[in-house]
């Protein structure tokens, strides 16, 4: 029972990825008010640039539009994207956080016709893909994007071509004098739901990544493979832009790893099943060697992993790659012990994944508020702040249908704590 | 250290396993030992080795002590540690690798004493023992004439080329080999480091 009636009860989610966007809606469609706060221009977070869902192998937009219809219609959610929290003051019940927004230079009244995109030259690295290919530095995130409103990077400002782009917009909706602002808003319980990066593959050295372009990361492949990435839809290798032939996928790259990720991201070892099963579609005659440790395939993941290890194409290596060398050709070879026969191999590929793992967002950026966190930085509940909770991968490393059964939980926690 | 590992009587002992977690610096992260195969893939000589360290770890685990300190795995070690630096939990390969060697070769195992690694340790031993400096032309020579006068004019023969373009380049000096000023302080410090090896050990790190 609370000791004294909250003042607020309204509840904040901070982080609007699948997680956040499924602790928000089970909030609101209890009929309390809720805030999702998001840093990126869009909702959707790392599920709207996955390309499908394991096991059964369906689009993430599908689940991202029933959920951004509910949003819409519920008049309960309130979304600010492009933000961040600054600063909580307060206790359970009556917190007042402050909001950093940093400017999209876009007004509200925007069509999301394109025009500003088409005149623009600019070009800037577009995060939604890693960095794959480019965008223009007026754009719109994804063709999902939620809400659906053009950017204009900030690298845009102040130059010549900015006055062009504002001039391309019929509707007057390019606003190049916006600035950062803040603002307050009080709250009664804090729901994180911050998510997760991908491991920096550049720091496990003996894999090369930073000196192979056909040595990519799980995400990286998620991209290739999805109709809007940079190839769209087609698996081909970044240095020439073959079709792969031969493809190496490389397990717990920088995880279980004491050097790295001390634990298991859970996700990897069924993301790569999935790639297998990508390259097979997309490739009749691709041979698909998976280098593992022992693979996680928990409870009713099984049945998928069966049926990949069975596909005659596929080769299951046990051995965790002791390194990647840069081979003649300038190609990538997999080098390492295979544990089961005590054969010392080294194989060339035309294009190797590695299947690095997720750290938790929270606690890679420079975070101006103070939460506590376990041992590899997922926020667990602590005692004195008994209205802060956490969902989803910002609590520890879990696969979407999981991320969505924690971000229920938290929010009947979040909706007990201003009852 | 002076303990020596428990007498195994049949195959499989797992007394061997517990005394090397307990005994053998480093032993204890043997426990954390998964199996991964990058020890084994990143050493230059895996291919060369017939266990590896890898296979070599399972064995200790499974208590197969005349197997592990007969293996040749010991002594192939070149000590690059890049297994070391690379194993992802922690097990500091290499340095147990040499411990082992060590144990071989205090309980009398006959391929410890036939390893080429071992008779070229004793010759740097009794270099640096003698003169505080190891002298290259003395350590080769102790290494090639252990087995006899025979095989080491043979060996002698074999390396010739190398000596010559040693002797080419002026790498290979003559006159007396370089010697420690205070050889007998030295003695001391050596005294002193026997010493404490002979102190029974309190196990693990």
């Amino acid at each position: 029972m609370p000791e004294s009636q909250p003042r607020s009860q309204i509840i904040l989610v901070v982080g609007g990825g699948i997680s956040g966007i499924t602790t928000a809606l089970e909030v609101a469609e209890t009929g309390y008010d809720v805030v999702i706060l998001e840093k990126a221009p869009t909702l959707g977070g790392r599920v709207a640039q996955l390309n499908r869902y394991f096991p059964k192998l369906c689009h993430p937009t599908c689940g991202l539009e029933i959920n951004f219809q509910r949003i819409r219609k519920n008049p309960h959610v309130t979304v600010f994207t492009m933000s961040t929290v600054a600063a909580i003051h307060g206790e359970r019940g009556d917190y007042t956080v402050t909001v950093r927004r940093t400017p999209r230079y876009v007004k509200p009244h925007c069509t999301a016709c394109g025009d500003c995109a088409r005149v623009a030259e600019m070009k800037v690295q577009n995060p939604f893909d890693y960095g794959l290919g480019d965008m223009t530095a007026a754009y719109l995130p994804h063709e999902m994007a939620f809400p659906m409103r053009y950017v204009i990077a900030p690298q845009l400002i102040g130059t010549h071509e900015a006055e062009n782009v504002k001039a391309a917009c019929k509707y007057n909706a390019i606003d190049l004098e916006e600035k950062e602002s803040t603002f307050d808003l009080h709250v009664g319980a804090i729901v994180w739901a911050t998510g997760w990066q991908p491991y920096d593959a550049t720091r496990i050295s003996p894999y090369r990544y930073a000196y192979l372009k056909d040595v990519i990361t799980n995400v990286e492949m998620e991209r290739l493979a999805a109709n809007n990435g940079p190839t769209h839809g087609q698996i081909l290798c970044p240095s020439n832009g073959e079709f792969p032939k031969n493809v190496a996928l490389v397990q717990c790259a920088g995880s279980r790893d004491h050097n790295h990720l001390p634990y298991c991201s859970r996700i990897c070892c069924l993301a790569s099943m999935k790639h297998a099963a990508y390259l097979r579609e997309q490739y009749a005659d691709v041979r698909v060697d998976i280098y593992y440790i022992d693979i996680r395939a928990h409870d009713k993941l099984e049945a998928f992993y069966r049926k990949i290890v069975n596909d005659p194409q596929v080769r299951m290596i046990k051995s965790k790659p002791a390194e990647i060398r840069i081979g003649t050709a300038g190609e990538p070879v997999v080098c390492g012990e295979n544990t089961l026969t005590r054969h010392i191999y080294s194989n060339s590929y035309d294009l190797v994944v590695l299947a690095t793992g997720m750290q938790p967002s929270y606690s890679m950026n420079e975070s101006l508020v103070n939460l506590k966190t376990d041992d590899y930085g997922f926020i667990v509940p602590d005692a004195d702040k008994n209205g802060i909770f956490s969902a989803g991968v910002a609590a520890g490393p879990l696969d979407v249908s999981m991320s969505v059964q924690s971000a229920t939980a938290a929010a009947l926690k979040a909706i007990q704590a201003v009852i | 250290m002076t303990y020596i590992s428990p007498r195994s009587t049949r195959k499989y002992d797992l007394s061997f396993a517990r005394w090397v977690h307990r005994h053998i610096n480093g032993g204890d992260r043997l426990a954390m030992c998964m199996q991964c195969g990058v020890c084994s893939g990143s050493c230059p000589l895996g291919t060369t080795m017939d266990n590896g360290p890898r296979k070599t770890f399972m064995m200790i685990r499974a208590g197969m002590k005349d197997d592990v300190l007969q293996s040749d795995t010991l002594w192939n070690c070149v000590s690059c540690y890049n297994c070391v630096v690379r194993c992802p939990r922690d097990v500091p390969v290499a340095y147990i690798l040499h411990e082992l060697a060590t144990v071989a070769v205090r309980e009398g195992y006959v391929q410890a004493k036939r390893s080429a690694t071992n008779k070229f340790v004793k010759g740097f031993t009794w270099s640096y023992k003698t003169f505080g400096r190891t002298d290259e032309r003395l350590v080769s020579m102790f290494y090639y004439f252990q087995d006899g006068l025979a095989s080491g004019f043979k060996k002698l023969l074999a390396f010739r080329h190398i000596a010559l373009g040693f002797l080419k380049v002026g790498r290979l000096p003559f006159g007396m080999p370089h010697s420690l000023r205070h050889r007998r302080e030295l003695r001391k410090i050596l005294a002193a480091a026997a010493a404490i090896e002979a102190q029974p050990a309190k196990g693990g790190r």
